[in-house]
């Protein structure tokens, strides 16, 4: 009896060995298939988009009528993969890292960092590619975002056309404004706010005067060269000197006012740790904030607050490297159809019935044009809700009821008035110094959103921060940013 | 002396200690409970109310928005539950049968490799390769990309709990039982699955509930994994709702991504409703386990 | 040759044991083995190039440059003592509080209570760090907090609890009890459970008082497991739990002092740059720390009782 016990037991852990081994090759076809598609010659190329947002139920079937279109038009069909917004980073590393099958991809400053990624190897560089592939593109394109999306010298990613120039504006809460009899005239710098920051504190216990939180920092006249890292060079300075943002006049100034309004009350108590606004805009209990603006950018925020907002500029419109990095698809260096896929790229970018299939799904049962330039959504379209910056070329797209009909032509106008930045083109390499950014970012982290939101003394803080920035090796960063400029400089002729 | 009838008498405690033992539990328990209560209300509180006061017990305003948000998905929830179930429940039973296997084996002191194989199980608890590797060997090497093995065999063995188990086994099983097992001539396997596991199961059941806990909250792996939305658990389903969230919420002072994706999102609300949901049945099947642990089971004791 | 017959003799004899050990083992070497030689990129300049291997293969050697960063500055010294203590601290209370709220537990009169109070004592687990995070903030927070709002009504001033660094190792372990308290007890609950009742039985013949009988039965049944579990943890000591350390203190940049340890530097220090071989470098540091610990704590156990010790 133990005998047969014995066996079944034996058995048991055999058929369990080997279920471990059956579920490994169970399930090949998935990776067969992959690897499948886009062999066959003559046959459409079939090409792997990976892009940004929330996925949607309609994906497949709007893809499957974009196939149709791109088949016929450039013998490509496209299998979009979408990857939601907070997992988007992640996912995307562990593909680009384990080498999978990927054709276009979704990139940006703020997702799956677009210059990091290009050094790393991530991408194709593309100058050769829209030459031969993407005329369309360079032509539809304003050149600073070619410009200013260089990696090294070569570009690695089509930026999305849209707004160019980054102006900072402050914007307020009409109701409040006009409650309190205020008038905007004057109100540009932050010192210009005091008047009015003043007023409301008196008038509005329950408002708070000025909305920040720990993302928000000064308008000073600096182009940074790492976003929130205190390295940058002063927009009208010809010689391209590298500071400690810490050590200029101006941001000393702007931290002694913070401070000066945060011991006022100005400033939310908790602001140096508060991760977001959102929450009180939605509440509408504030007066005045900071914000980057777009053409007609007080009708979108008040649309979507539920109530007025209006805004006035705190600096000129400048085009940054970050202005431009906001929304760009890049090309996988694994790609086996780099060719094709500029080709779409090129396509997607000019061709405004595929950049709306793209945008808004099928004609008919997503949406319904209304004229050639506006079209409304149907029910359908909560299906395929898609984030429209993200795909390119937003100037192709219908215009919405409550858009104005000059919507494309005033953003056209106001990427034009942008003047570039004084390190528009130039990504800092941190490889040889990765080392003392990593100490470095401590350091400044423990710092950087007291001071930036008034809640510590400047005075006691910033001679300490300096002091441990550069324990931690910031002058070796500053020596080694500066070559990189120099050399930039001379290779660019500035 | 006592009869086994009143067995329970030499257990019993001095009155005061009791109740000075119950005062300690009970608060304890209380002070863990308490903001349970607290996520139940404010997944119910309006969102703009909570925005406006803060946490609080007794919101000004009631809604049902945070769930509405969440229940968008429809049946993809119902699908989640199921997906979630399906592999919570093989995944136990796996997770129990290798590595209340692999434990016991270490745990025989007849066992001539059994350092080497603690050592082996041990040594994975410190050094672990980095993510794209498992990755890379658990798609390209096995090939369960997209599958539903891939949720259920990456948490299938955990060396914590081979040694938690394997200590188990040393202590709670006397000796004797296996002699005695030998004597009747039985083998290792026989032995293992009349003898040890009966005595074993206050054990069992600590590691069958930790393996249980740790499927059902797991949503790492889908994220890596699964790209299939019919066989996405809750878990993951509700965090990606979450991150994406959190994500936009820390880009909101980006222009690019545009005002309009912000629009409507409930979030501290649906952050609380989504705990509710994804721990409400969870909590509810955990009395299943728990009578192992507080009347235990005695059978078989040994008598000499 | 001898010797490889006897060897196989040996297989023979345990095989039955063998073939027990045998699912969990390919498991490990698919799972754990095989990726762990991606732990080469500590070592290098990770670009990629192709797939996986050939970027390994093609990427920069660079020996210890990697790990350069986790020496530096005084702030080295202090993620290292903060990890080290609360982790110290942690151990304790796992070991200490864990082992008494079981036997609390175990010895209420009345099981239905218990199993009511026990089933409470685990919910905190179910939180994510984010949620607790959430918690903490309706209690500290300046202007709406619980424990300000109560300050304020006995005519005490209202604290800036994000601001000062002087209360945290308190809050922090607070916080990290309350969250796992009902968890760690649960192990020693079953283990209590497993203790045969005969030898009560006889301590109580013997006259034992029920101190005497926890202090003489209970704790040296539960000893072995106890030994366990402190190795184990003493292992992770250089591991600290992120979301405690990150998502409770807000990322509040007065605190570090008290609050950065190394996992929470090594994720602000390669926010900007990215570098996978950094990230790498600074998980196997951890590793081999705590593993020299655990070879050295297992040894001195071993001295004492072979059988408590883990290998």
């Amino acid at each position: 009896m133990s005998n047969t016990r014995k066996k079944l037991s034996i058995g048991l852990t055999s058929i369990l060995a080997t279920s471990l081994f059956l579920s490994a090759c169970g399930d090949n076809k998935a990776a067969n298939n992959s690897s499948a598609s886009g062999e066959n010659k003559g046959e459409a190329v079939e090409l792997s988009w990976y892009t940004i947002g929330t996925p949607q139920k309609d994906v497949d079937k709007v893809m499957a009528e974009v196939s149709k279109y791109t088949k016929e038009k450039i013998g490509v069909t496209v299998k979009m993969t979408m990857i939601d917004w907070g997992d988007y980073n992640q996912k995307m590393q562990v593909l680009t890292a384990s080498g999978s099958d990927m054709d276009i991809m979704f990139t940006a400053s703020w997702a799956f960092d677009y210059v990091q990624n290009a050094r790393k190897g991530a991408f194709a560089p593309i100058d050769e590619l829209l030459e031969t592939n993407g005329q369309g593109i360079k032509q539809v394109l304003d050149p600073a975002f070619l410009e200013g999306s260089k990696v090294d010298g070569k570009n690695y990613g089509v930026p999305a056309n849209k707004e160019l120039p980054a102006q900072e504006v402050w914007r307020f809460n009409k109701k409040v404004l006009e409650e309190n009899n205020l008038s905007l005239d004057g109100v540009r710098s932050l010192e210009s706010l005091e008047p009015l920051l003043k007023t409301v504190k008196a008038n509005n216990p329950d408002v708070m005067p000025l909305q920040v939180d720990k993302n928000y920092g000064p308008y000073v006249p600096y182009d940074y060269l790492i976003e929130k890292f205190p390295l940058a060079v002063k927009l009208d300075d010809t010689s391209y000197k590298v500071v400690n943002i810490f050590e200029t006049p101006e941001m000393k100034q702007a931290l002694a006012t913070m401070n000066k309004y945060y011991k006022a009350g100005y400033v939310p108590t908790e602001a140096a740790t508060l991760e977001s606004s959102t929450d009180v805009i939605a509440t509408g209990q504030w007066f005045a904030d900071k914000a980057t603006t777009q053409p007609f950018a007080d009708n979108v925020w008040s649309m979507s607050a539920g109530y007025p907002i209006v805004s006035t500029p705190q600096s000129d419109a400048l085009i940054y490297n970050v202005s431009v990095m906001g929304s760009m698809q890049a090309i996988s260096a694994n790609s086996k159809h780099k060719e094709k896929a500029m080709d779409f790229l090129n396509l997607l970018n000019t061709d405004p019935v595929l950049r709306n299939m793209v945008d808004s799904g099928i004609e008919g049962v997503h949406y319904k044009k209304l004229d050639d330039k506006y079209m409304e959504n149907l029910p359908e379209s909560k299906n395929y809700d898609m984030p429209t910056f993200s795909f390119g070329n937003v100037m192709l797209t219908y215009l919405v009821e409550g858009d104005p009909e000059n919507k494309w032509e005033e953003f056209k106008k106001y990427n034009d008035s942008g003047k570039p930045a004084v390190l528009l083109g130039f990504n800092f390499d941190p490889s040889k110094v990765s080392t003392e950014i990593a100490a470095v970012q401590n350091a400044k982290e423990a710092f950087w959103s007291p001071l930036m939101t008034g809640t510590v003394d400047p005075e006691k803080y910033v001679p300490q921060a300096i002091e441990k920035m550069k324990a931690a090796g910031l002058d070796k960063i500053m020596a080694e940013a500066q070559s990189q400029i120099d050399a930039w400089k001379a290779a660019n002729n500035k | 002396m006592a009869s086994l009838a009143k067995s329970r008498d030499f257990h019993r405690l001095s009155p005061v200690l009791n109740v000075t033992f119950n005062l300690i539990a009970g608060l304890f328990s209380l002070a863990c409970v308490f903001p349970f209560l607290f996520i139940v209300i404010l997944s119910f509180t309006d969102e703009k109310t909570l925005a406006r006061n803060g946490y609080s017990l007794f919101p000004e305003k009631w809604s049902l928005e945070a769930y509405k948000y969440i229940f968008k998905a429809g049946d993809q929830l119902l699908r989640s539950y199921g997906v979630t179930v399906f592999v919570t429940v093989v995944g136990t039973v796996l997770s129990l049968i290798f590595i209340s296997l692999f434990a016991y084996a270490i745990s025989r002191k007849s066992f001539k490799y059994r350092t080497f194989f603690s050592f082996f199980a041990f040594f994975t608890m410190l050094f672990n390769g980095g993510l794209v590797p498992t990755y890379i060997v658990t798609t390209k090497l096995l090939g369960l990309q997209n599958s539903i093995w891939a949720l259920i065999m990456p948490l299938a063995v955990n060396a914590f709990y081979i040694m938690i188990m394997r200590t188990f086994f040393s202590t709670m099983i006397p000796d004797a039982i296996i002699e005695s097992g030998r004597i009747d001539g039985a083998g290792e396997f026989g032995i293992f699955l009349r003898l040890v596991i009966p005595l074993a199961l206050p054990g069992l059941a600590t590691i069958a509930l930790f393996s249980t806990l740790g499927y059902w909250n797991d949503w790492f792996n889908a994220l890596l994994y699964i790209e299939d939305p019919s066989i996405v658990p809750l878990q993951s389903m509700l965090m990606r709702i979450e991150n994406s969230m959190q994500f936009i919420l820390q880009n909101s002072s980006n222009p690019s991504i545009g005002v309009g994706v912000l629009q409507s999102m409930p979030q501290d609300t649906s952050r609380m409703a989504m705990v509710v949901l994804a721990t409400g049945p969870i909590v509810l099947a955990y009395p299943f386990f728990q009578r192992y642990f507080i009347q235990g089971l005695t059978v078989g004791a040994v008598k000499e | 040759m001898k010797a490889l017959r006897r060897h196989l003799k040996d297989v023979n004899r345990n095989r039955a044991l063998l073939l027990m050990v045998l699912p969990a083992t390919v498991w490990f070497i698919c799972f754990s083995y095989l990726p762990m030689l991606g732990t080469i990129i500590s070592f290098k300049e990770y670009r990629f190039s192709g797939n996986f291997l050939s970027s390994i293969i093609n990427s920069k050697w660079v020996g210890f440059d990697n790990f350069k960063f986790l020496f530096r500055t005084d702030d080295a010294y202090i993620i290292t003592r903060n990890t080290i203590l609360y982790n110290a601290v942690f151990i304790f209370i796992g070991l200490v509080l864990a082992v008494a709220m079981a036997i609390v537990l175990s010895e209420i009169a009345n099981k239905r209570l218990a199993k009511w109070y026990q089933t409470g004592m685990f919910l905190p687990y179910f939180l994510s760090w984010v949620i607790v995070g959430y918690f903490v903030y309706s209690f500290l927070s300046f202007d709406r907090g619980m424990v300000n709002r109560i300050a304020t009504a006995f005519g005490a001033d209202p604290v800036q609890w994000y601001s000062e660094p002087a209360y945290w190792p308190l809050i922090l372990v607070l916080v990290f009890t309350w969250k796992s308290l009902g968890y760690n007890s649960v192990i020693y609950l079953a283990a209590i459970m497993g203790i045969d009742k005969s030898l009560y039985e006889a301590a109580m013949i013997d006259g034992a008082n029920k101190w005497q009988q926890i202090r003489n039965i209970t704790i040296p049944m539960l000893t072995p497991l106890m030994t366990i579990l402190t190795l184990l943890a003493i292992g992770r000591i250089f591991y600290a739990d992120f979301g405690l350390f990150y998502q409770v203190t807000r990322d509040s940049g007065t605190l570090y002092s008290v609050t950065n340890v190394i996992d929470t530097y090594v994720y602000r220090g390669l926010k900007t740059t990215g570098e996978i071989g950094m990230s790498t470098a600074a998980g196997l540091y951890q590793s081999l720390v705590g593993f020299v610990l655990v070879i050295t704590s297992n040894y001195i156990v071993r001295k004492f009782n072979k059988d408590n010790a883990l290998f």
